[in-house]
Order: C-alpha cells, then structure tokens, then sequence
C-alpha cells in the first residue's frame, strides 16, 4: 500500500503537460512524449520498424512519417516530441505517399525469399508492405547482395551465436537489436559495422553473440535478419497455436507465448508477452530456449520400478500399487514420521499442496520442504532470515527507486529479469545502483560503487554500512540508539578493514541509503545459500530498521524458483509462516505432531536410520544439495526412495522406484513469482509418453492408499486459494538482532573460496537436457579472474583439477575479465561434473585448491 | 397367314435395316477408345496428378514454404522443411492426399518458386487407402529427363496487375 | 601487445580529455594508426582495454571511417581519383595502366609491400586533373610516361 501512495504524490507533481491535436482529436499527454506515442495512446495505428517501447527513439527506418502542420516536411514522429498546439494528421495523402516512398526504399535491397524465411507470416515488413507499400516493384536492377560473386542468390546466412543466425541481405538497418542489447542488456557483443549501403550488422569481430539475453534480439527483428536455430526450418507461423505460458525457471514468472502445433504435439519456441509489471517484454535466455528439454528423446518413459537390483519398466499400476502398498507397510511398521517427502519449488501450486496434504494427512508426518538446495536451513519458525524471506517485493517498484542495492546477489545468473530492471532504472532514470558481493559480478558495470568484501564476511559489511551512518550521524540518532552495542565490531573502519573493503565505498553507500527517497534493497542467493544466513539476515533487518527501507522501498531476499514463493505460501516449510499454518490446519483437520523437519534435517535423520522413506518429486537433491557425499549417503540408506523425474538422473539412479514426471508445459497450473503474484500457465501439449503431472501422481497415490485427497478438483482449487490468501509476510521485530561474528582462519593448503551456482544460461537440473541452452554452455568450467589464471598458470580451456576437502573435479578454465579477485565459480548445473561434491553442508565459505591436469 | 407374313416381312425388310445401321458403323471411326491400351490426349490446362518440379542441375525447386498447404482449400497438404547441408530449405515431408485433394490448382498458383504443377495424369485408383496418401517421392519428377513440359512457363515473366500510379 | 607503451599512455591520456568515455575512440585510433600503419582486430581490443570502452564500439567507429586501414599496406599508398574531372580525362585508363604495371588488382598491395593502390574520391584537385596522392603527396597532369617516372624514383628511393 505504501507504494500505491507514493505513486499518486508522484501523479500529483507531476511535469507540465502538452495538448495537442492528432487526426482532429485533441489530446493531453506529459511533456516529453512524442507524437509517436502520443498517437499510439489514442489507439491510432503508425506504421514503425526501428521504434521499441522499451528503447530510446533513434529514427532509423523513417516509417512513422507523420504531417504536422506548419512544418515544411514530413516528420519523423517517433523522434518529434509533441508539443503544445501541433495538429498532426497521420493518415493524409501527403503521409501515405511518404510511407509508400519509405516502403520501397527499404525493398531496394531486400530480398524478396518470403518462401523460405522463417519471418515470413510474421514479419513486420511483409505486414506493413502488404498495408502501406506498393502493388508492384519499379526496381529491375541487382540488389546489393553480401556474399560475394552472389548476386542471383539470396542466401546468406551465417552463424552469430549459438542459436542465432543472420542474414545480412534481409537486414533494414533498423538498429533495434543493436540498442537493445547496449541499452537495455548492457552486453557488448553485437554491433553495426561499415557504412553506407554495405552497413552490416553483425557479432563484434572473433566474438560470438551469446550474452544471456540474445535470444531477444531474434524476437525484436522487424524482419528475418535474425532467426533463431530452434525455430529455424521447423513450421510456418501459420500453422501453429499459441499456448499462454509462464516461465518455469526463473522466480520472477515472466509470460511466454509457448508456439505449438496440435497434430503432432509439439512445441516449437517460446517467446515472450509482455508484461511491463514483470518483464517489459524481454526474457532471459534460460527462458525462451529452456523449453526444449521438455521435447527431449531420452525422457523417461515409464514408471521403473527396481527388481533385483535392475529398474525394469512396468505399468503405472503396478508401480503406483507398490508405492502405496511399500509406504503403508512401512507406516504400520516403523510409523509415519519415517517418511520424508521433498519436492521441486518448480511445481505448479495444485501440486504442492497436494503433496503437502499428502504428506501431511495422509501419511500423517512433518517432513516435508522445498528447499533442496540451501545447506544448514534454521530449525525454527521466525528467524531473521524467515522474516526477510517473507518480506513483500514489487519488481515495477525496482523502475521508480533512485538507490539500489543488490547485497549477495549474482543477479545476471540468478535473476536476470530484475537486473534488466535495475538496468533499465540505472539507464532511463540515473538510479543509483550498489552491488555488494563476495566476488566480483558482471553487473556490477552499472554500479557506482562496487563492493567486493572477503568471503565469509558478509554481516561485518552490513554492519559497517550501519556504523558508517551512526559515525557520520546520517541517521537520527534516537533511531540508531542500541545498535551500537549489539553487533561487532566497534567502527566502521575496523569493520571496513575485516571485510577488506574500502571505507569510502562503505560511506557513500551509507550516505545514498539515508538520503535516497525509494530505495531497493535486494539479497540473493549468496546469503540464502550460505550455511550461516542468520547472522547475515540478521545484520540486514537491523540495517533496515536504522535507515528505515521498508518505510522508503522495499527491502527483500528474491525467492530463487518459479513457484519457491509458492511453496512458502503454500507452507510447504517445515514452519510455515502463523496464518498459512492456521489455515492449513483447519483444512487438513490438524496437524502432524512430531518435530518438523527440514531438508537437512530429513538428510540427517536418513543417515540415521530414522528415516527409512523417502518421496522425492521433480528434485535432483543428488546434484543440486551443496554436499553431495554427504546426500548421497543418506539418500542411499533409505528402504525405500521414490523418485518422479522427467529425466534419468543421479538421484533417479539409487531410487526403488522412478516414476516418470510430465513438465510444465505438459498441464495447465499456477505459479506464484516472487512478488506474491498468482499467474496460470497453460498447458501446450498433453504429456508426452506416459508421464504423468505431479498432482496426478499424488492424487493417485493417496487414493491407492484409501486415504483420497481431494473429493473434487473444485475443493482442491479452493484449499489452494484460501491458503494463498493467508498473509505470510511476517512482521519485523521492533528490536535491534544481535549481530556477534568470530572470523574463521582458512586452511592452509585450501585457499581459493569457491562459489557454486547456476550458469546465466541454465537453472536447477532440467535445463541441461535442452539442447538450445547446451549450444551455449554444456559442461561444468571454473571460472576465474584473469590475474589468478596467471598466477596458477593456466589457460581459458586447460583442463584443471579443482580440489576440497569433500572432494575433486576435473573441469576446463574460463578467465573472465569482470572478476577481480581470487573467488572462484562453477556453476552446478550439468551432472557431468559433480560441482557440489566440492561442498560441505556445514562451511560457510568452502575452499580449494587447484592444479593443472598434465595432458 | 397373315402373322406368318407380317413375321416374314420383318425379317426380310425391318433386320436388314437394322442392322444396317451396325455394319455402317462398322466402317466408321470408333468414338470409344481402347482405353487401357490407349490414352486420349488431355487438354493442355487439364488438372491432373501433381508433379514436383527440379531446376535443371536437379535440384527441387520446392523450399517447403507452405504457402500451397496455405492456399489449399481442402487442407490435403502436409509438408515439413528441414535445413540443407548448405543450410537452405528444403521439403523433409511433402504429402498429397489425394482423397482430399479437389484438384482445384490453387497451390500451383500459389507456388512463389514455380514447384508444384497439376499434369496431366489422372490415372490413381489403388486397393488401399494409404496408397492415396502421395509422397515427395512420388511426385518429383525424375532426373534427368528428356522432355519437359512445363518448360515454356516456368520463369515466365510475372505480369504486372497495375501500375503503380494505377495504385495511388 | 602491438601497442607500444607511449601510445597506450597517450590513448589513456586522451581519454581523460573528454566528458565521455566514447569521445577518445577516433583519437586513439589515430594514435594506433600512426604507430602501427594500419587497425586489426586484436589493436581494437587493446584499446578496448586501455580505455575501457567496449570492444565492439571501437570495432564499429573504426570500420566506419574508410581512411582506417584494416589490412598492412605497402610503404607508399597510391590514391588515385576516380571522380568526374579524373574520369573524364583518362583515370580509368590510369588505373589500369597502373595495376598492369604493378601487377596488382586494385586495392592490393604488391609483394615486395611497396605500393599499395586504391582508387579514392575526389582529392580536390580537378583543375590538374589526372591526379594521385602517394602518402601525403599529390601527383598531378598525370600521364603513363610521367607514372613510369614517378614510380622508379619511389623505387629507387625505398
């Protein structure tokens, strides 16, 4: 609500306003508009090509013509900003016979190969050719052509990246894809080389254009210069139909368009459909390609069920029968607490809460999380950590604030569709932008200060930016009083030294935090993934409370998964938040009596023996839990492990029984984002072998075991509707935490820390199955800085082995120039490489050693 | 008596002059053919069974753009590209079906590479429905071939349907 | 590294010049122009370190000005006007004339890397029309023999 006000004190001081008159209405728009969107507001059409909203206008094609009375010429109206008193007539002979000229000039050279560009039925130039363009062609001389010698040929295609391919004859230099990747993705890959009529557009020289938002560059062409590989030579738009989807990778659940055709059941791309409270029309690459794992030859199949040591496929009967019937004998037996059940926080919301029933009422126990992948979860309800994790967050609010700060976040793997919005404040409206992180990040080019503190200090950083304000008294000092006292270390130049930063850079964020009028204070996963969060989210929330952002902005942990604010809300946490819990317990008729239990504590407990079953539904705990020695081990103890996938995996491998799991764009299903937002993604295709939707598995079962979940789909929908409506946002304390840290010396023979997460280009397990997401990256590599690749004497590409205390791996090295100090990442993504061997669940900064493998 | 002569002149005067109009046929021209052991010519704009066509070094002229599938008023046409070696487009699947098929010509006029042509063929009957389903195979001309028919219109120059003032 | 030490000092210098990064790309790459004699790939991404101005910037602005080379040339650069004025009185010819004589087609460079031979625009000088500019000087009221004389002394002289 808070935001809400803001907005209207914005509305109310708002800039001078313009009117002018358009086809003879009149209307009022802001100062600054231009007659383009002017006229696009009241719903008149203007033809366009190099005009993008989401960009800065350049003029490029010419195509919005318009007349403005009393100008000598035809105006460009996308660069022509209105002003007070114009009468603009976009539809007069003068204007027609404008865009007819604009038309032609631009089919001079441009091939005429419809027949074989996948653009065609889609392409801007066809469709405004068609509407405003001439019948015939009065040009009879040789179009200029790229390829040499090849003037009777139009082909020309040549591979820029990955999985984009361009075609220089087709290119009208609109420059749309050019500026949208220096301006809204801030990569430098692409760009316009040579001039006059041999202006090509092309990846820079000896680079390839792979930066993790390439494939919007092929959705924003106004023609077929750029194609996308996995769209390329498959189907004519035409015959496709268009199924409304939501992303299933990444936490912030942009909209896609998934494009399938019905009689063969398959899907054929995916492309975005914007929505400017989320996406602004742009999607990350793990989005538009991911899906293709979904069309996979090698997905399971069929239910596998172990016999003799061997999986053997069987019926989904049986396999289901022996579920049910292993499950019962083992709650008769040694009693329901003994079943522990993990799930994929990238289910949609009817399967969660399925499971959580489930596990809940018919199996009866409290074992039951999400969070696979965050080693060391705290073992009660209201942590520090909970309470930020809960906290509201508006991604159209990241637009609006003047100081950002990303705390612990590599926001371009992790959450690339809020780092373009924090591109896009930082371009459009000279935000301010801080990254404070443990390593150096690719983001950080748009930050003003650049804070990289020593691994393993991350609430001495936080605790620093405090006392630099209590010091330089940029607080009130009635609000500050207390803190002082509760946390370390004294000052903030003693604090500043501990964390290895620069008091400075500490100061002038202190100073933006309690001068800026909204500030974003986002955290990522560096802190949710650290085995000592509480500390650090402890720090946070007294940050918060001295510099008042909840008051000014927001301040929030991003969820990681698609549906990971779901299963929050859901209370598919082993303590969910009070209201969910009551809710829950009304419907489920009560609650499960014995200690809940965590992830770690399931993993524990496994080990034990005191767990003896385990349902594991859409996870890979095997490759993504940050031990896996450690998972391994517990997993292996289990009586009895089910497994649902939709791939084979290592987890899949040591399960009883694998029952095979459809994906996402199998069923329709809701997701919650991580604003809190309820979207429903429609199914694109039906399942594809015998797969089966999570929810169905789960009904399945718990009907096999006479204990039926739901009496119809409608009381299913409701019990998922009111536990959504529960609040979940838990309060912050009217307390300063505690906040005490004793540095822990690193061994002596592992020095180099190690961070592990997911590549930009993938996310969780599934996506290594896509073969689109594996043309850009498809083994393991560490990356390193420069400097340290010098000092260890390696090369980008030489194989090395990079060694813990848990474990080894073997993989190749990329130096990357944006990082600056001696941290090192793997991105834990492929199961050729078992990065989270690396791991410890208990470290809090995991160490290495590496050395160069002699060929 | 009288039968027997009114019978008698029957025979003698009404079969001869029947069977006068037999033998006369006899030594005409016969207006049947000897269909299957001869074939009557078709005329040149006749709609048969479809032909693919080749440019002269033997490539297909089809690049599986669907605009015939588009055109095709009884949807008989399924077709799927895939990518040359080269990385062109060409036709992986192209499927007639003739049962729906209403031999209307209109993928011949939509064909923007001059591919697809309706012959003079009209000789299709099978014993089985799936042999009714035609494949590229099927419809692509051989090559090399001796003669080819439709030589004189393909690259025909496009005439022009208005000028561009005619537009304005 | 193909730059030396001074010219990255000098491109750093430069940048400091100006308001925006972007404004010391066409300085400094006339600085690297001067010192190695023509652009490549790898001298971009030296200044794209130097400066911190994205590689591919420096790609784009430096394609763009034709009067960059992109390639080694020979030590003397023979331009020869291909414009009206030239044209009318025989530049064509020349051109031909002088490619027969180097043995090499227009804009290649002989293999001895002496004469490199490109036909440009119009160099301002019609009234002595044929005209070429070897490196910074212009030959003018050109005519075969007078060619044959220019280019021995440049021979003799390298």
């Amino acid at each position: 609500m808070a935001t809400e006000t803001k907005k209207d004190t914005r509305t109310a001081q708002q800039a001078p306003t313009v009117t002018l008159t358009i086809d003879g209405q009149e209307v009022t728009v802001p100062k600054g508009t231009t007659v383009l969107e002017a006229a696009l507001g009241m719903g008149i059409h203007v033809p366009t090509f190099c005009w993008h909203p989401k960009l800065k206008s350049v003029g490029a094609c010419r195509m919005c013509y318009v007349e403005i009375e009393k100008m000598p010429k035809l105006a460009v109206s996308c660069a022509t900003e209105a002003m007070d008193g114009m009468v603009v007539h976009t539809d007069s002979d003068l204007v027609k016979r404008g865009r007819k000229a604009v038309i032609e000039f631009i089919l001079a050279n441009h091939p005429l190969d419809c027949p074989t560009c996948d653009k065609g039925g889609e392409c801007d130039l066809q469709d405004l050719t068609f509407k405003h363009g001439f019948d015939d062609s009065r040009y009879d001389f040789l179009k200029m052509r790229f390829t040499e010698g090849a003037v009777h040929t139009t082909f020309d295609d040549v591979r820029i990246g990955p999985e984009i391919i361009l075609n220089r004859n087709r290119c009208i230099l609109c420059y749309k894809c050019v500026r949208a990747n220096k301006e809204a993705f801030g990569e430098y890959d692409l760009g316009a080389f040579e001039r006059g009529n041999i202006t090509e557009i092309n990846a820079a020289p000896g680079r390839e254009v792979s930066n993790p938002f390439s494939g919007n560059l092929v959705e924003i062409c106004p023609v077929g210069a750029l194609t996308n590989t996995d769209w390329r030579y498959k189907i004519r738009v035409w015959l496709t139909k268009q199924a409304r989807s939501i992303c299933p990778f990444t936490s912030s659940g942009t909209n896609t368009l998934l494009w399938k055709e019905d009689h063969q059941q398959k899907i054929f791309r995916c492309t975005s459909r914007r929505n400017d409270d989320i996406d602004d029309g742009w999607i990350a690459d793990v989005t538009r390609y991911g899906w293709s794992y979904v069309m996979a030859e090698d997905r399971l199949q069929t239910p596998l069920v172990k016999k003799e040591g061997k999986q053997v496929p069987v019926s989904w009967e049986e396999a289901i029968d022996l579920v049910a019937r292993r499950l019962t004998e083992i709650d008769d037996t040694k009693g329901n607490v003994c079943i522990g059940g993990l799930i994929n926080p990238q289910l949609d919301n009817e399967s969660l809460h399925a499971f959580n029933k489930f596990m809940r009422v018919t199996i009866g126990a409290n074992n039951v999380d999400h969070r696979l992948d965050y080693p060391m979860l705290p073992a009660q309800g209201d942590t520090a950590y909970s309470i930020l994790s809960s906290q509201p967050f508006s991604i159209a609010d990241i637009d609006t604030s003047d100081v950002i700060v990303s705390f612990g976040s590599d926001m371009l793997k992790e959450h690339p569709n809020e780092y373009l919005r924090m591109r896009k404040a930082y371009m459009f409206r000279q935000a301010k932008v801080f990254t404070i992180n443990p390593y150096a990040v690719k983001n950080a080019d748009i930050a003003s200060v650049d804070v990289v503190y020593a691994p393993g200090t991350d609430e001495i950083v936080v605790n620093a930016i405090c006392l630099a304000a209590i010091e330089e008294k940029l607080v009130d000092a009635g609000r500050a009083a207390g803190l002082k006292d509760k946390i370390v270390p004294n000052s903030a130049a003693e604090a500043a030294e501990t964390a290895g930063v620069e008091l400075d850079d500490i100061k002038i964020i202190a100073r933006s935090l309690a001068d800026g009028k909204q500030v974003t204070f986002l955290v990522g996963e560096l802190v949710a993934r650290c085995a000592e969060r509480e500390p650090i989210a402890a720090a946070i929330a007294n940050l918060n409370r001295l510099f008042g952002l909840t008051d000014k902005g927001q301040v929030a942990r991003l969820a990681r998964y698609a549906n990971s604010k779901g299963a929050e809300k859901l209370g598919l946490t082993p303590f969910p938040a009070p209201e969910v819990k009551a809710k829950l317990e009304r419907i489920f008729g009560g609650w499960p009596e014995n200690e809940a239990l965590t992830t770690d504590k399931m993993l524990v407990q496994m080990n034990k023996e005191a767990i003896n079953a385990g349902l594991v539904v859409g996870a890979n705990p095997l490759l993504l839990y940050p031990d896996r020695e450690f998972a391994r081990e517990c997993l292996e103890r289990l009586d009895f492990l089910v497994v649902c996938d939709s791939f084979e995996t290592e987890t899949t491998a040591i399960a009883d029984v694998v029952l095979p799991l459809a994906s996402w764009a199998e069923y329709a299903g809701d997701y919650v984002n991580l604003e809190g937002r309820t979207q429903h993604a429609e199914a694109a295709i039906k399942p594809r072998f015998h797969s089966r939707p999570a929810l169905e598995i789960i009904e399945q079962l718990a009907r096999a075991m006479d204990k039926p979940l739901f009496e119809s789909a409608d009381e299913r929908r409701r019990e998922v509707a009111e536990v959504l409506a529960a609040q979940a946002v838990l309060p912050w304390p009217n307390d300063y935490f505690e906040v005490s840290f004793d540095n822990a010396a690193a061994d002596s023979e592992y020095t180099i820390p190690v961070f592990v997460g997911d590549d930009p280009h993938h996310a969780g397990h599934l996506t290594e199955k896509s073969p689109s997401l594996s043309n850009f990256v498809s083994e393991a590599y560490v990356e390193m800085s420069i400097e340290l690749a010098a000092k260890l004497d390696v090369k980008a590409g030489d194989s090395v082995r990079v060694e813990s205390e848990a474990g080894k791996v073997i993989v190749p090295v990329k130096v990357s120039d944006y990082l600056d100090t001696d941290a090192v990442f793997l991105p834990r993504n492929f199961s050729s490489a078992q990065v989270n061997s690396l791991l410890m669940r208990k470290k809090r900064v995991n160490r290495v050693k590496i050395t160069r493998v002699a060929d | 008596m009288k039968e027997i002569f009114k019978a008698l002149g029957n025979v003698v005067i009404k079969m001869p002059q029947g069977f006068y109009v037999t033998f006369k046929h006899l030594f005409k021209k016969p207006v049947t053919l000897d269909y299957p052991r001869k074939k009557k010519p078709m005329a040149p704009r006749y709609r048969g069974k479809h032909y693919l066509e080749r440019y002269d070094d033997g490539t297909e002229r089809c690049v599986c753009c669907g605009l015939c599938a588009a055109a095709c008023p009884a949807d008989a046409i399924y077709m799927e590209p895939e990518e040359t070696e080269k990385g062109e487009r060409k036709a992986r699947v192209y499927e007639i079906n003739l049962l729906r098929c209403i031999f209307c010509g209109f993928c011949e006029e939509a064909c923007p590479e001059e591919a697809i042509f309706l012959g003079q063929e009209y000789e299709f009957s099978a014993d089985d429905r799936n042999k009714f389903i035609w494949t590229k195979e099927d419809m692509l001309v051989p090559h090399p071939r001796k003669d080819n028919p439709f030589k004189k219109i393909l690259r025909r120059v496009r005439k022009v349907y208005g000028t561009p003032e005619a537009t304005r | 590294m193909i730059l030396t030490e001074e010219s990255v000092k000098a491109i750093k210098e430069k940048v400091k010049l100006y308001p925006q990064r972007k404004s010391a790309i066409l300085p400094a790459l006339t600085i690297a122009y001067r010192q190695v004699g023509h652009l490549s790939d790898e001298i971009y991404q030296e200044i794209s370190r130097a400066t911190r101005i994205p590689y591919v910037e420096i790609a784009e602005a430096a394609t763009f000005y034709t009067m960059f080379p992109k390639a080694p040339r020979g030590k003397y650069l023979i331009q020869v006007c291909h414009n009206i004025s030239c044209a009318l009185l025989g530049a064509d010819s020349l051109i031909g004339y002088l490619e027969e004589k180097l043995g090499i087609k227009k804009g290649e460079t002989t293999p001895d890397n002496l004469f490199t031979l490109i036909s440009v625009e119009c160099l301002g000088s019609c009234a002595t029309a044929p005209m070429m500019q070897i490196n910074n000087d212009f030959y003018e009221n050109l005519t075969r023999a007078k060619v044959d004389e220019i280019l021995e002394e440049l021979k003799a002289k390298a």
